[in-house]
């Protein structure tokens, strides 16, 4: 049996390649790059969960350092696409909202983007976003999972309600009258309603992203936190920027932690991108702690009834579970996904397989990011 | 703008900052050793430890001037030439990291409990670290790190 003290082979102990450069300080992460003339970033977001918003950047814009502020009105570009379809149990598609990377007159969670000032340096940058002018007209809101799940409008709030429910789909996976029946011959069945709390990834290196349009062969790079630089260039040339790809790169360098928060497309990396070739300059956002919470994709935050199904010596014979998920304001790139084919599929861990098993989802909007 | 000079690494510095710069951006920006990181806006990290005078200080709770006549090291100032500074060598042996973003902050703390405490128990070791946050390890492997670290450093 492997021990540990093999020289070659299985159950060596192998150096990692990285590690050298890690400790001595020579690891190459996003906020480690800097590009030649390049500005700053600073995003204004939203303090309000649902709102009609009007913003004045004239003050602003005055600052010194500033070079341009944009709001939506001004980045007129494609919606952040989810990545991944997911059709309902009656074969209806998923519900997908519009998700413009800046707010187009009315924001949908704390930290929506509202606004970016681009200056020559950070500090210029956040005074003069202090100096936007943003008046809310707050809307009714949905925090809570159940009602904003069973909100029609008239009852509850909307998040979105061009969609007219904050349903994204009804989604399942196996038979439920053959798991009923299953259950209803099981020796002993057990019920348990189980909150899967929402969590933040919170990675040690926040997320940074830095665009840089090169005027002369007008071609795009974007330097990003990613754990997914395939599929942003995809996501982020294709649908948000209509940028071809051969003339866009991303560049992913070393990733300090993602746990799965950077596998999304953002739309700061859609905002850098583009506002660099509106200033042709380079354009570096990188996002503080708190900001982080704010802007990040959160993870889980499911209520589910579980009802398990047992025989006498305690083997399982079967298991259905109905999960609510709350997938937030808008569809990040795989919200759609987590909690249908990334978790009903695993549900019987690696447990005796039961007989069978039966899953139904909700999925519902609400004024969270 | 203000005038200020200190050692970095041995280096001496001479350099005009903003009053309310940090060093924890002068080291990175200014200075270009981005070895020191910045994980958090609330001195909670302590992924930008560096060593003023000796001793262990998370750069991004103290401004520039303050370290004006200052030796300041950074991890990039540790090591003898290619040889690593034996935390260093001891984080690699026990796989005391992965993504390297807590690493600096992580050694340069680790160095001062050893220096301030030369035979650290593996308590005393957690204790120490408090203000030193991982995401990836779950710690383990960085207690038993420092811990052969101080015995090879007591042994020098």
């Amino acid at each position: 049996m492997p021990d540990g003290t093999e020289e070659t082979g299985i159950g060596a102990s192998v150096r990692r390649k990285e590690d050298y450069r890690f400790l001595t300080g020579q690891g190459n992460y996003t906020d480690d790059i800097n590009r030649p003339n390049q500005t700053y970033a600073f995003i204004l977001r939203s303090q309000e969960a649902h709102a009609k918003i009007t913003i004045k950047t004239d003050k602003a814009k005055k600052v010194a350092g500033v070079v341009a502020i944009f709001t939506g009105d001004d980045m007129q570009v494609g919606s952040i696409p989810c990545g991944w379809q997911v059709d309902s149990k009656d074969g209806t598609p998923m519900r997908e909202p519009e998700h413009p990377p800046l707010a187009k007159g009315v924001v949908r969670y704390v930290g929506d983007q509202i606004a970016v000032v681009i200056a020559t340096s950070l500090n210029a940058a956040k005074d003069a976003a202090e100096l936007i002018d943003v008046d809310y007209s707050p809307l009714p809101v949905a925090v809570d999972l159940m009602t904003a799940a069973n909100s029609n409008g008239k009852h509850g709030a909307l998040v979105h309600p061009d969609l007219g429910t904050n349903l994204c789909y009804d989604w399942d996976i196996g038979d439920e009258s053959e798991i009923d029946a299953a259950l209803a011959t099981s020796f002993y069945v057990t019920e348990l309603e189980i909150r899967n709390n929402r969590l933040i990834p919170n990675a040690m290196e926040p997320r940074v992203a830095i665009g840089d349009y090169d005027k002369a062969t007008d071609h795009y790079t974007l330097y990003t936190t990613s754990q997914n630089p395939h599929v942003i260039r995809l996501l982020m040339g294709a649908f948000v920027l209509s940028i071809p790809e051969h003339k866009l790169r991303v560049i992913a360098p070393d990733v300090g932690g993602g746990f799965g928060s950077k596998i999304f497309h953002y739309a700061e990396e859609a905002i850098v991108t583009w506002a660099s070739h509106k200033i042709k300059r380079p354009v570096k956002w990188t996002s503080d702690r708190s900001e982080a919470f704010m802007s990040d994709a959160h993870g889980r935050d499911h209520l589910s009834l579980v009802k398990l199904g047992m025989d006498k010596t305690g083997k399982f014979t079967a298991l259905k579970v109905n999960t609510i998920a709350n997938m937030g304001a808008y569809l990040s790139t795989f919200a759609s996904c987590v909690p249908t084919y990334l978790y009903a599929t695993l549900l019987a861990g690696v447990y005796t397989t039961p007989l069978m098993y039966h899953i139904i989802f909700r999925m519902t909007n609400w004024n969270q990011g | 703008m203000a005038q200020v000079s200190l050692n970095l690494n041995g280096m001496p510095m001479e350099c005009e900052v903003d009053e309310n710069s940090l060093l924890s951006t002068f080291i990175r920006e200014d200075c270009g050793l981005t070895g020191t990181h910045i994980g958090c806006d609330t001195s909670q990290c302590g992924t930008c430890v560096v060593h003023v005078n000796g001793q262990s200080i998370k750069s991004c709770t103290m401004l520039t001037l303050q370290a004006h006549g200052a030796d300041v090291t950074t991890i990039e100032g540790i090591a003898d030439g290619d040889d690593l500074h034996p935390m260093q060598a001891a984080f690699r042996e026990h796989h005391g990291l992965q993504c390297g973003f807590c690493t600096a902050g992580m050694v340069m703390s680790a160095i001062d409990l050893v220096n301030h405490h030369p035979e650290p128990s593996k308590a005393e070791i957690r204790a120490y670290m408090d203000g030193n946050i991982c995401r990836c390890t779950g710690y383990h492997n960085i207690v038993k790190a420092i811990d052969a670290a101080a015995k090879e450093m007591a042994a020098r």
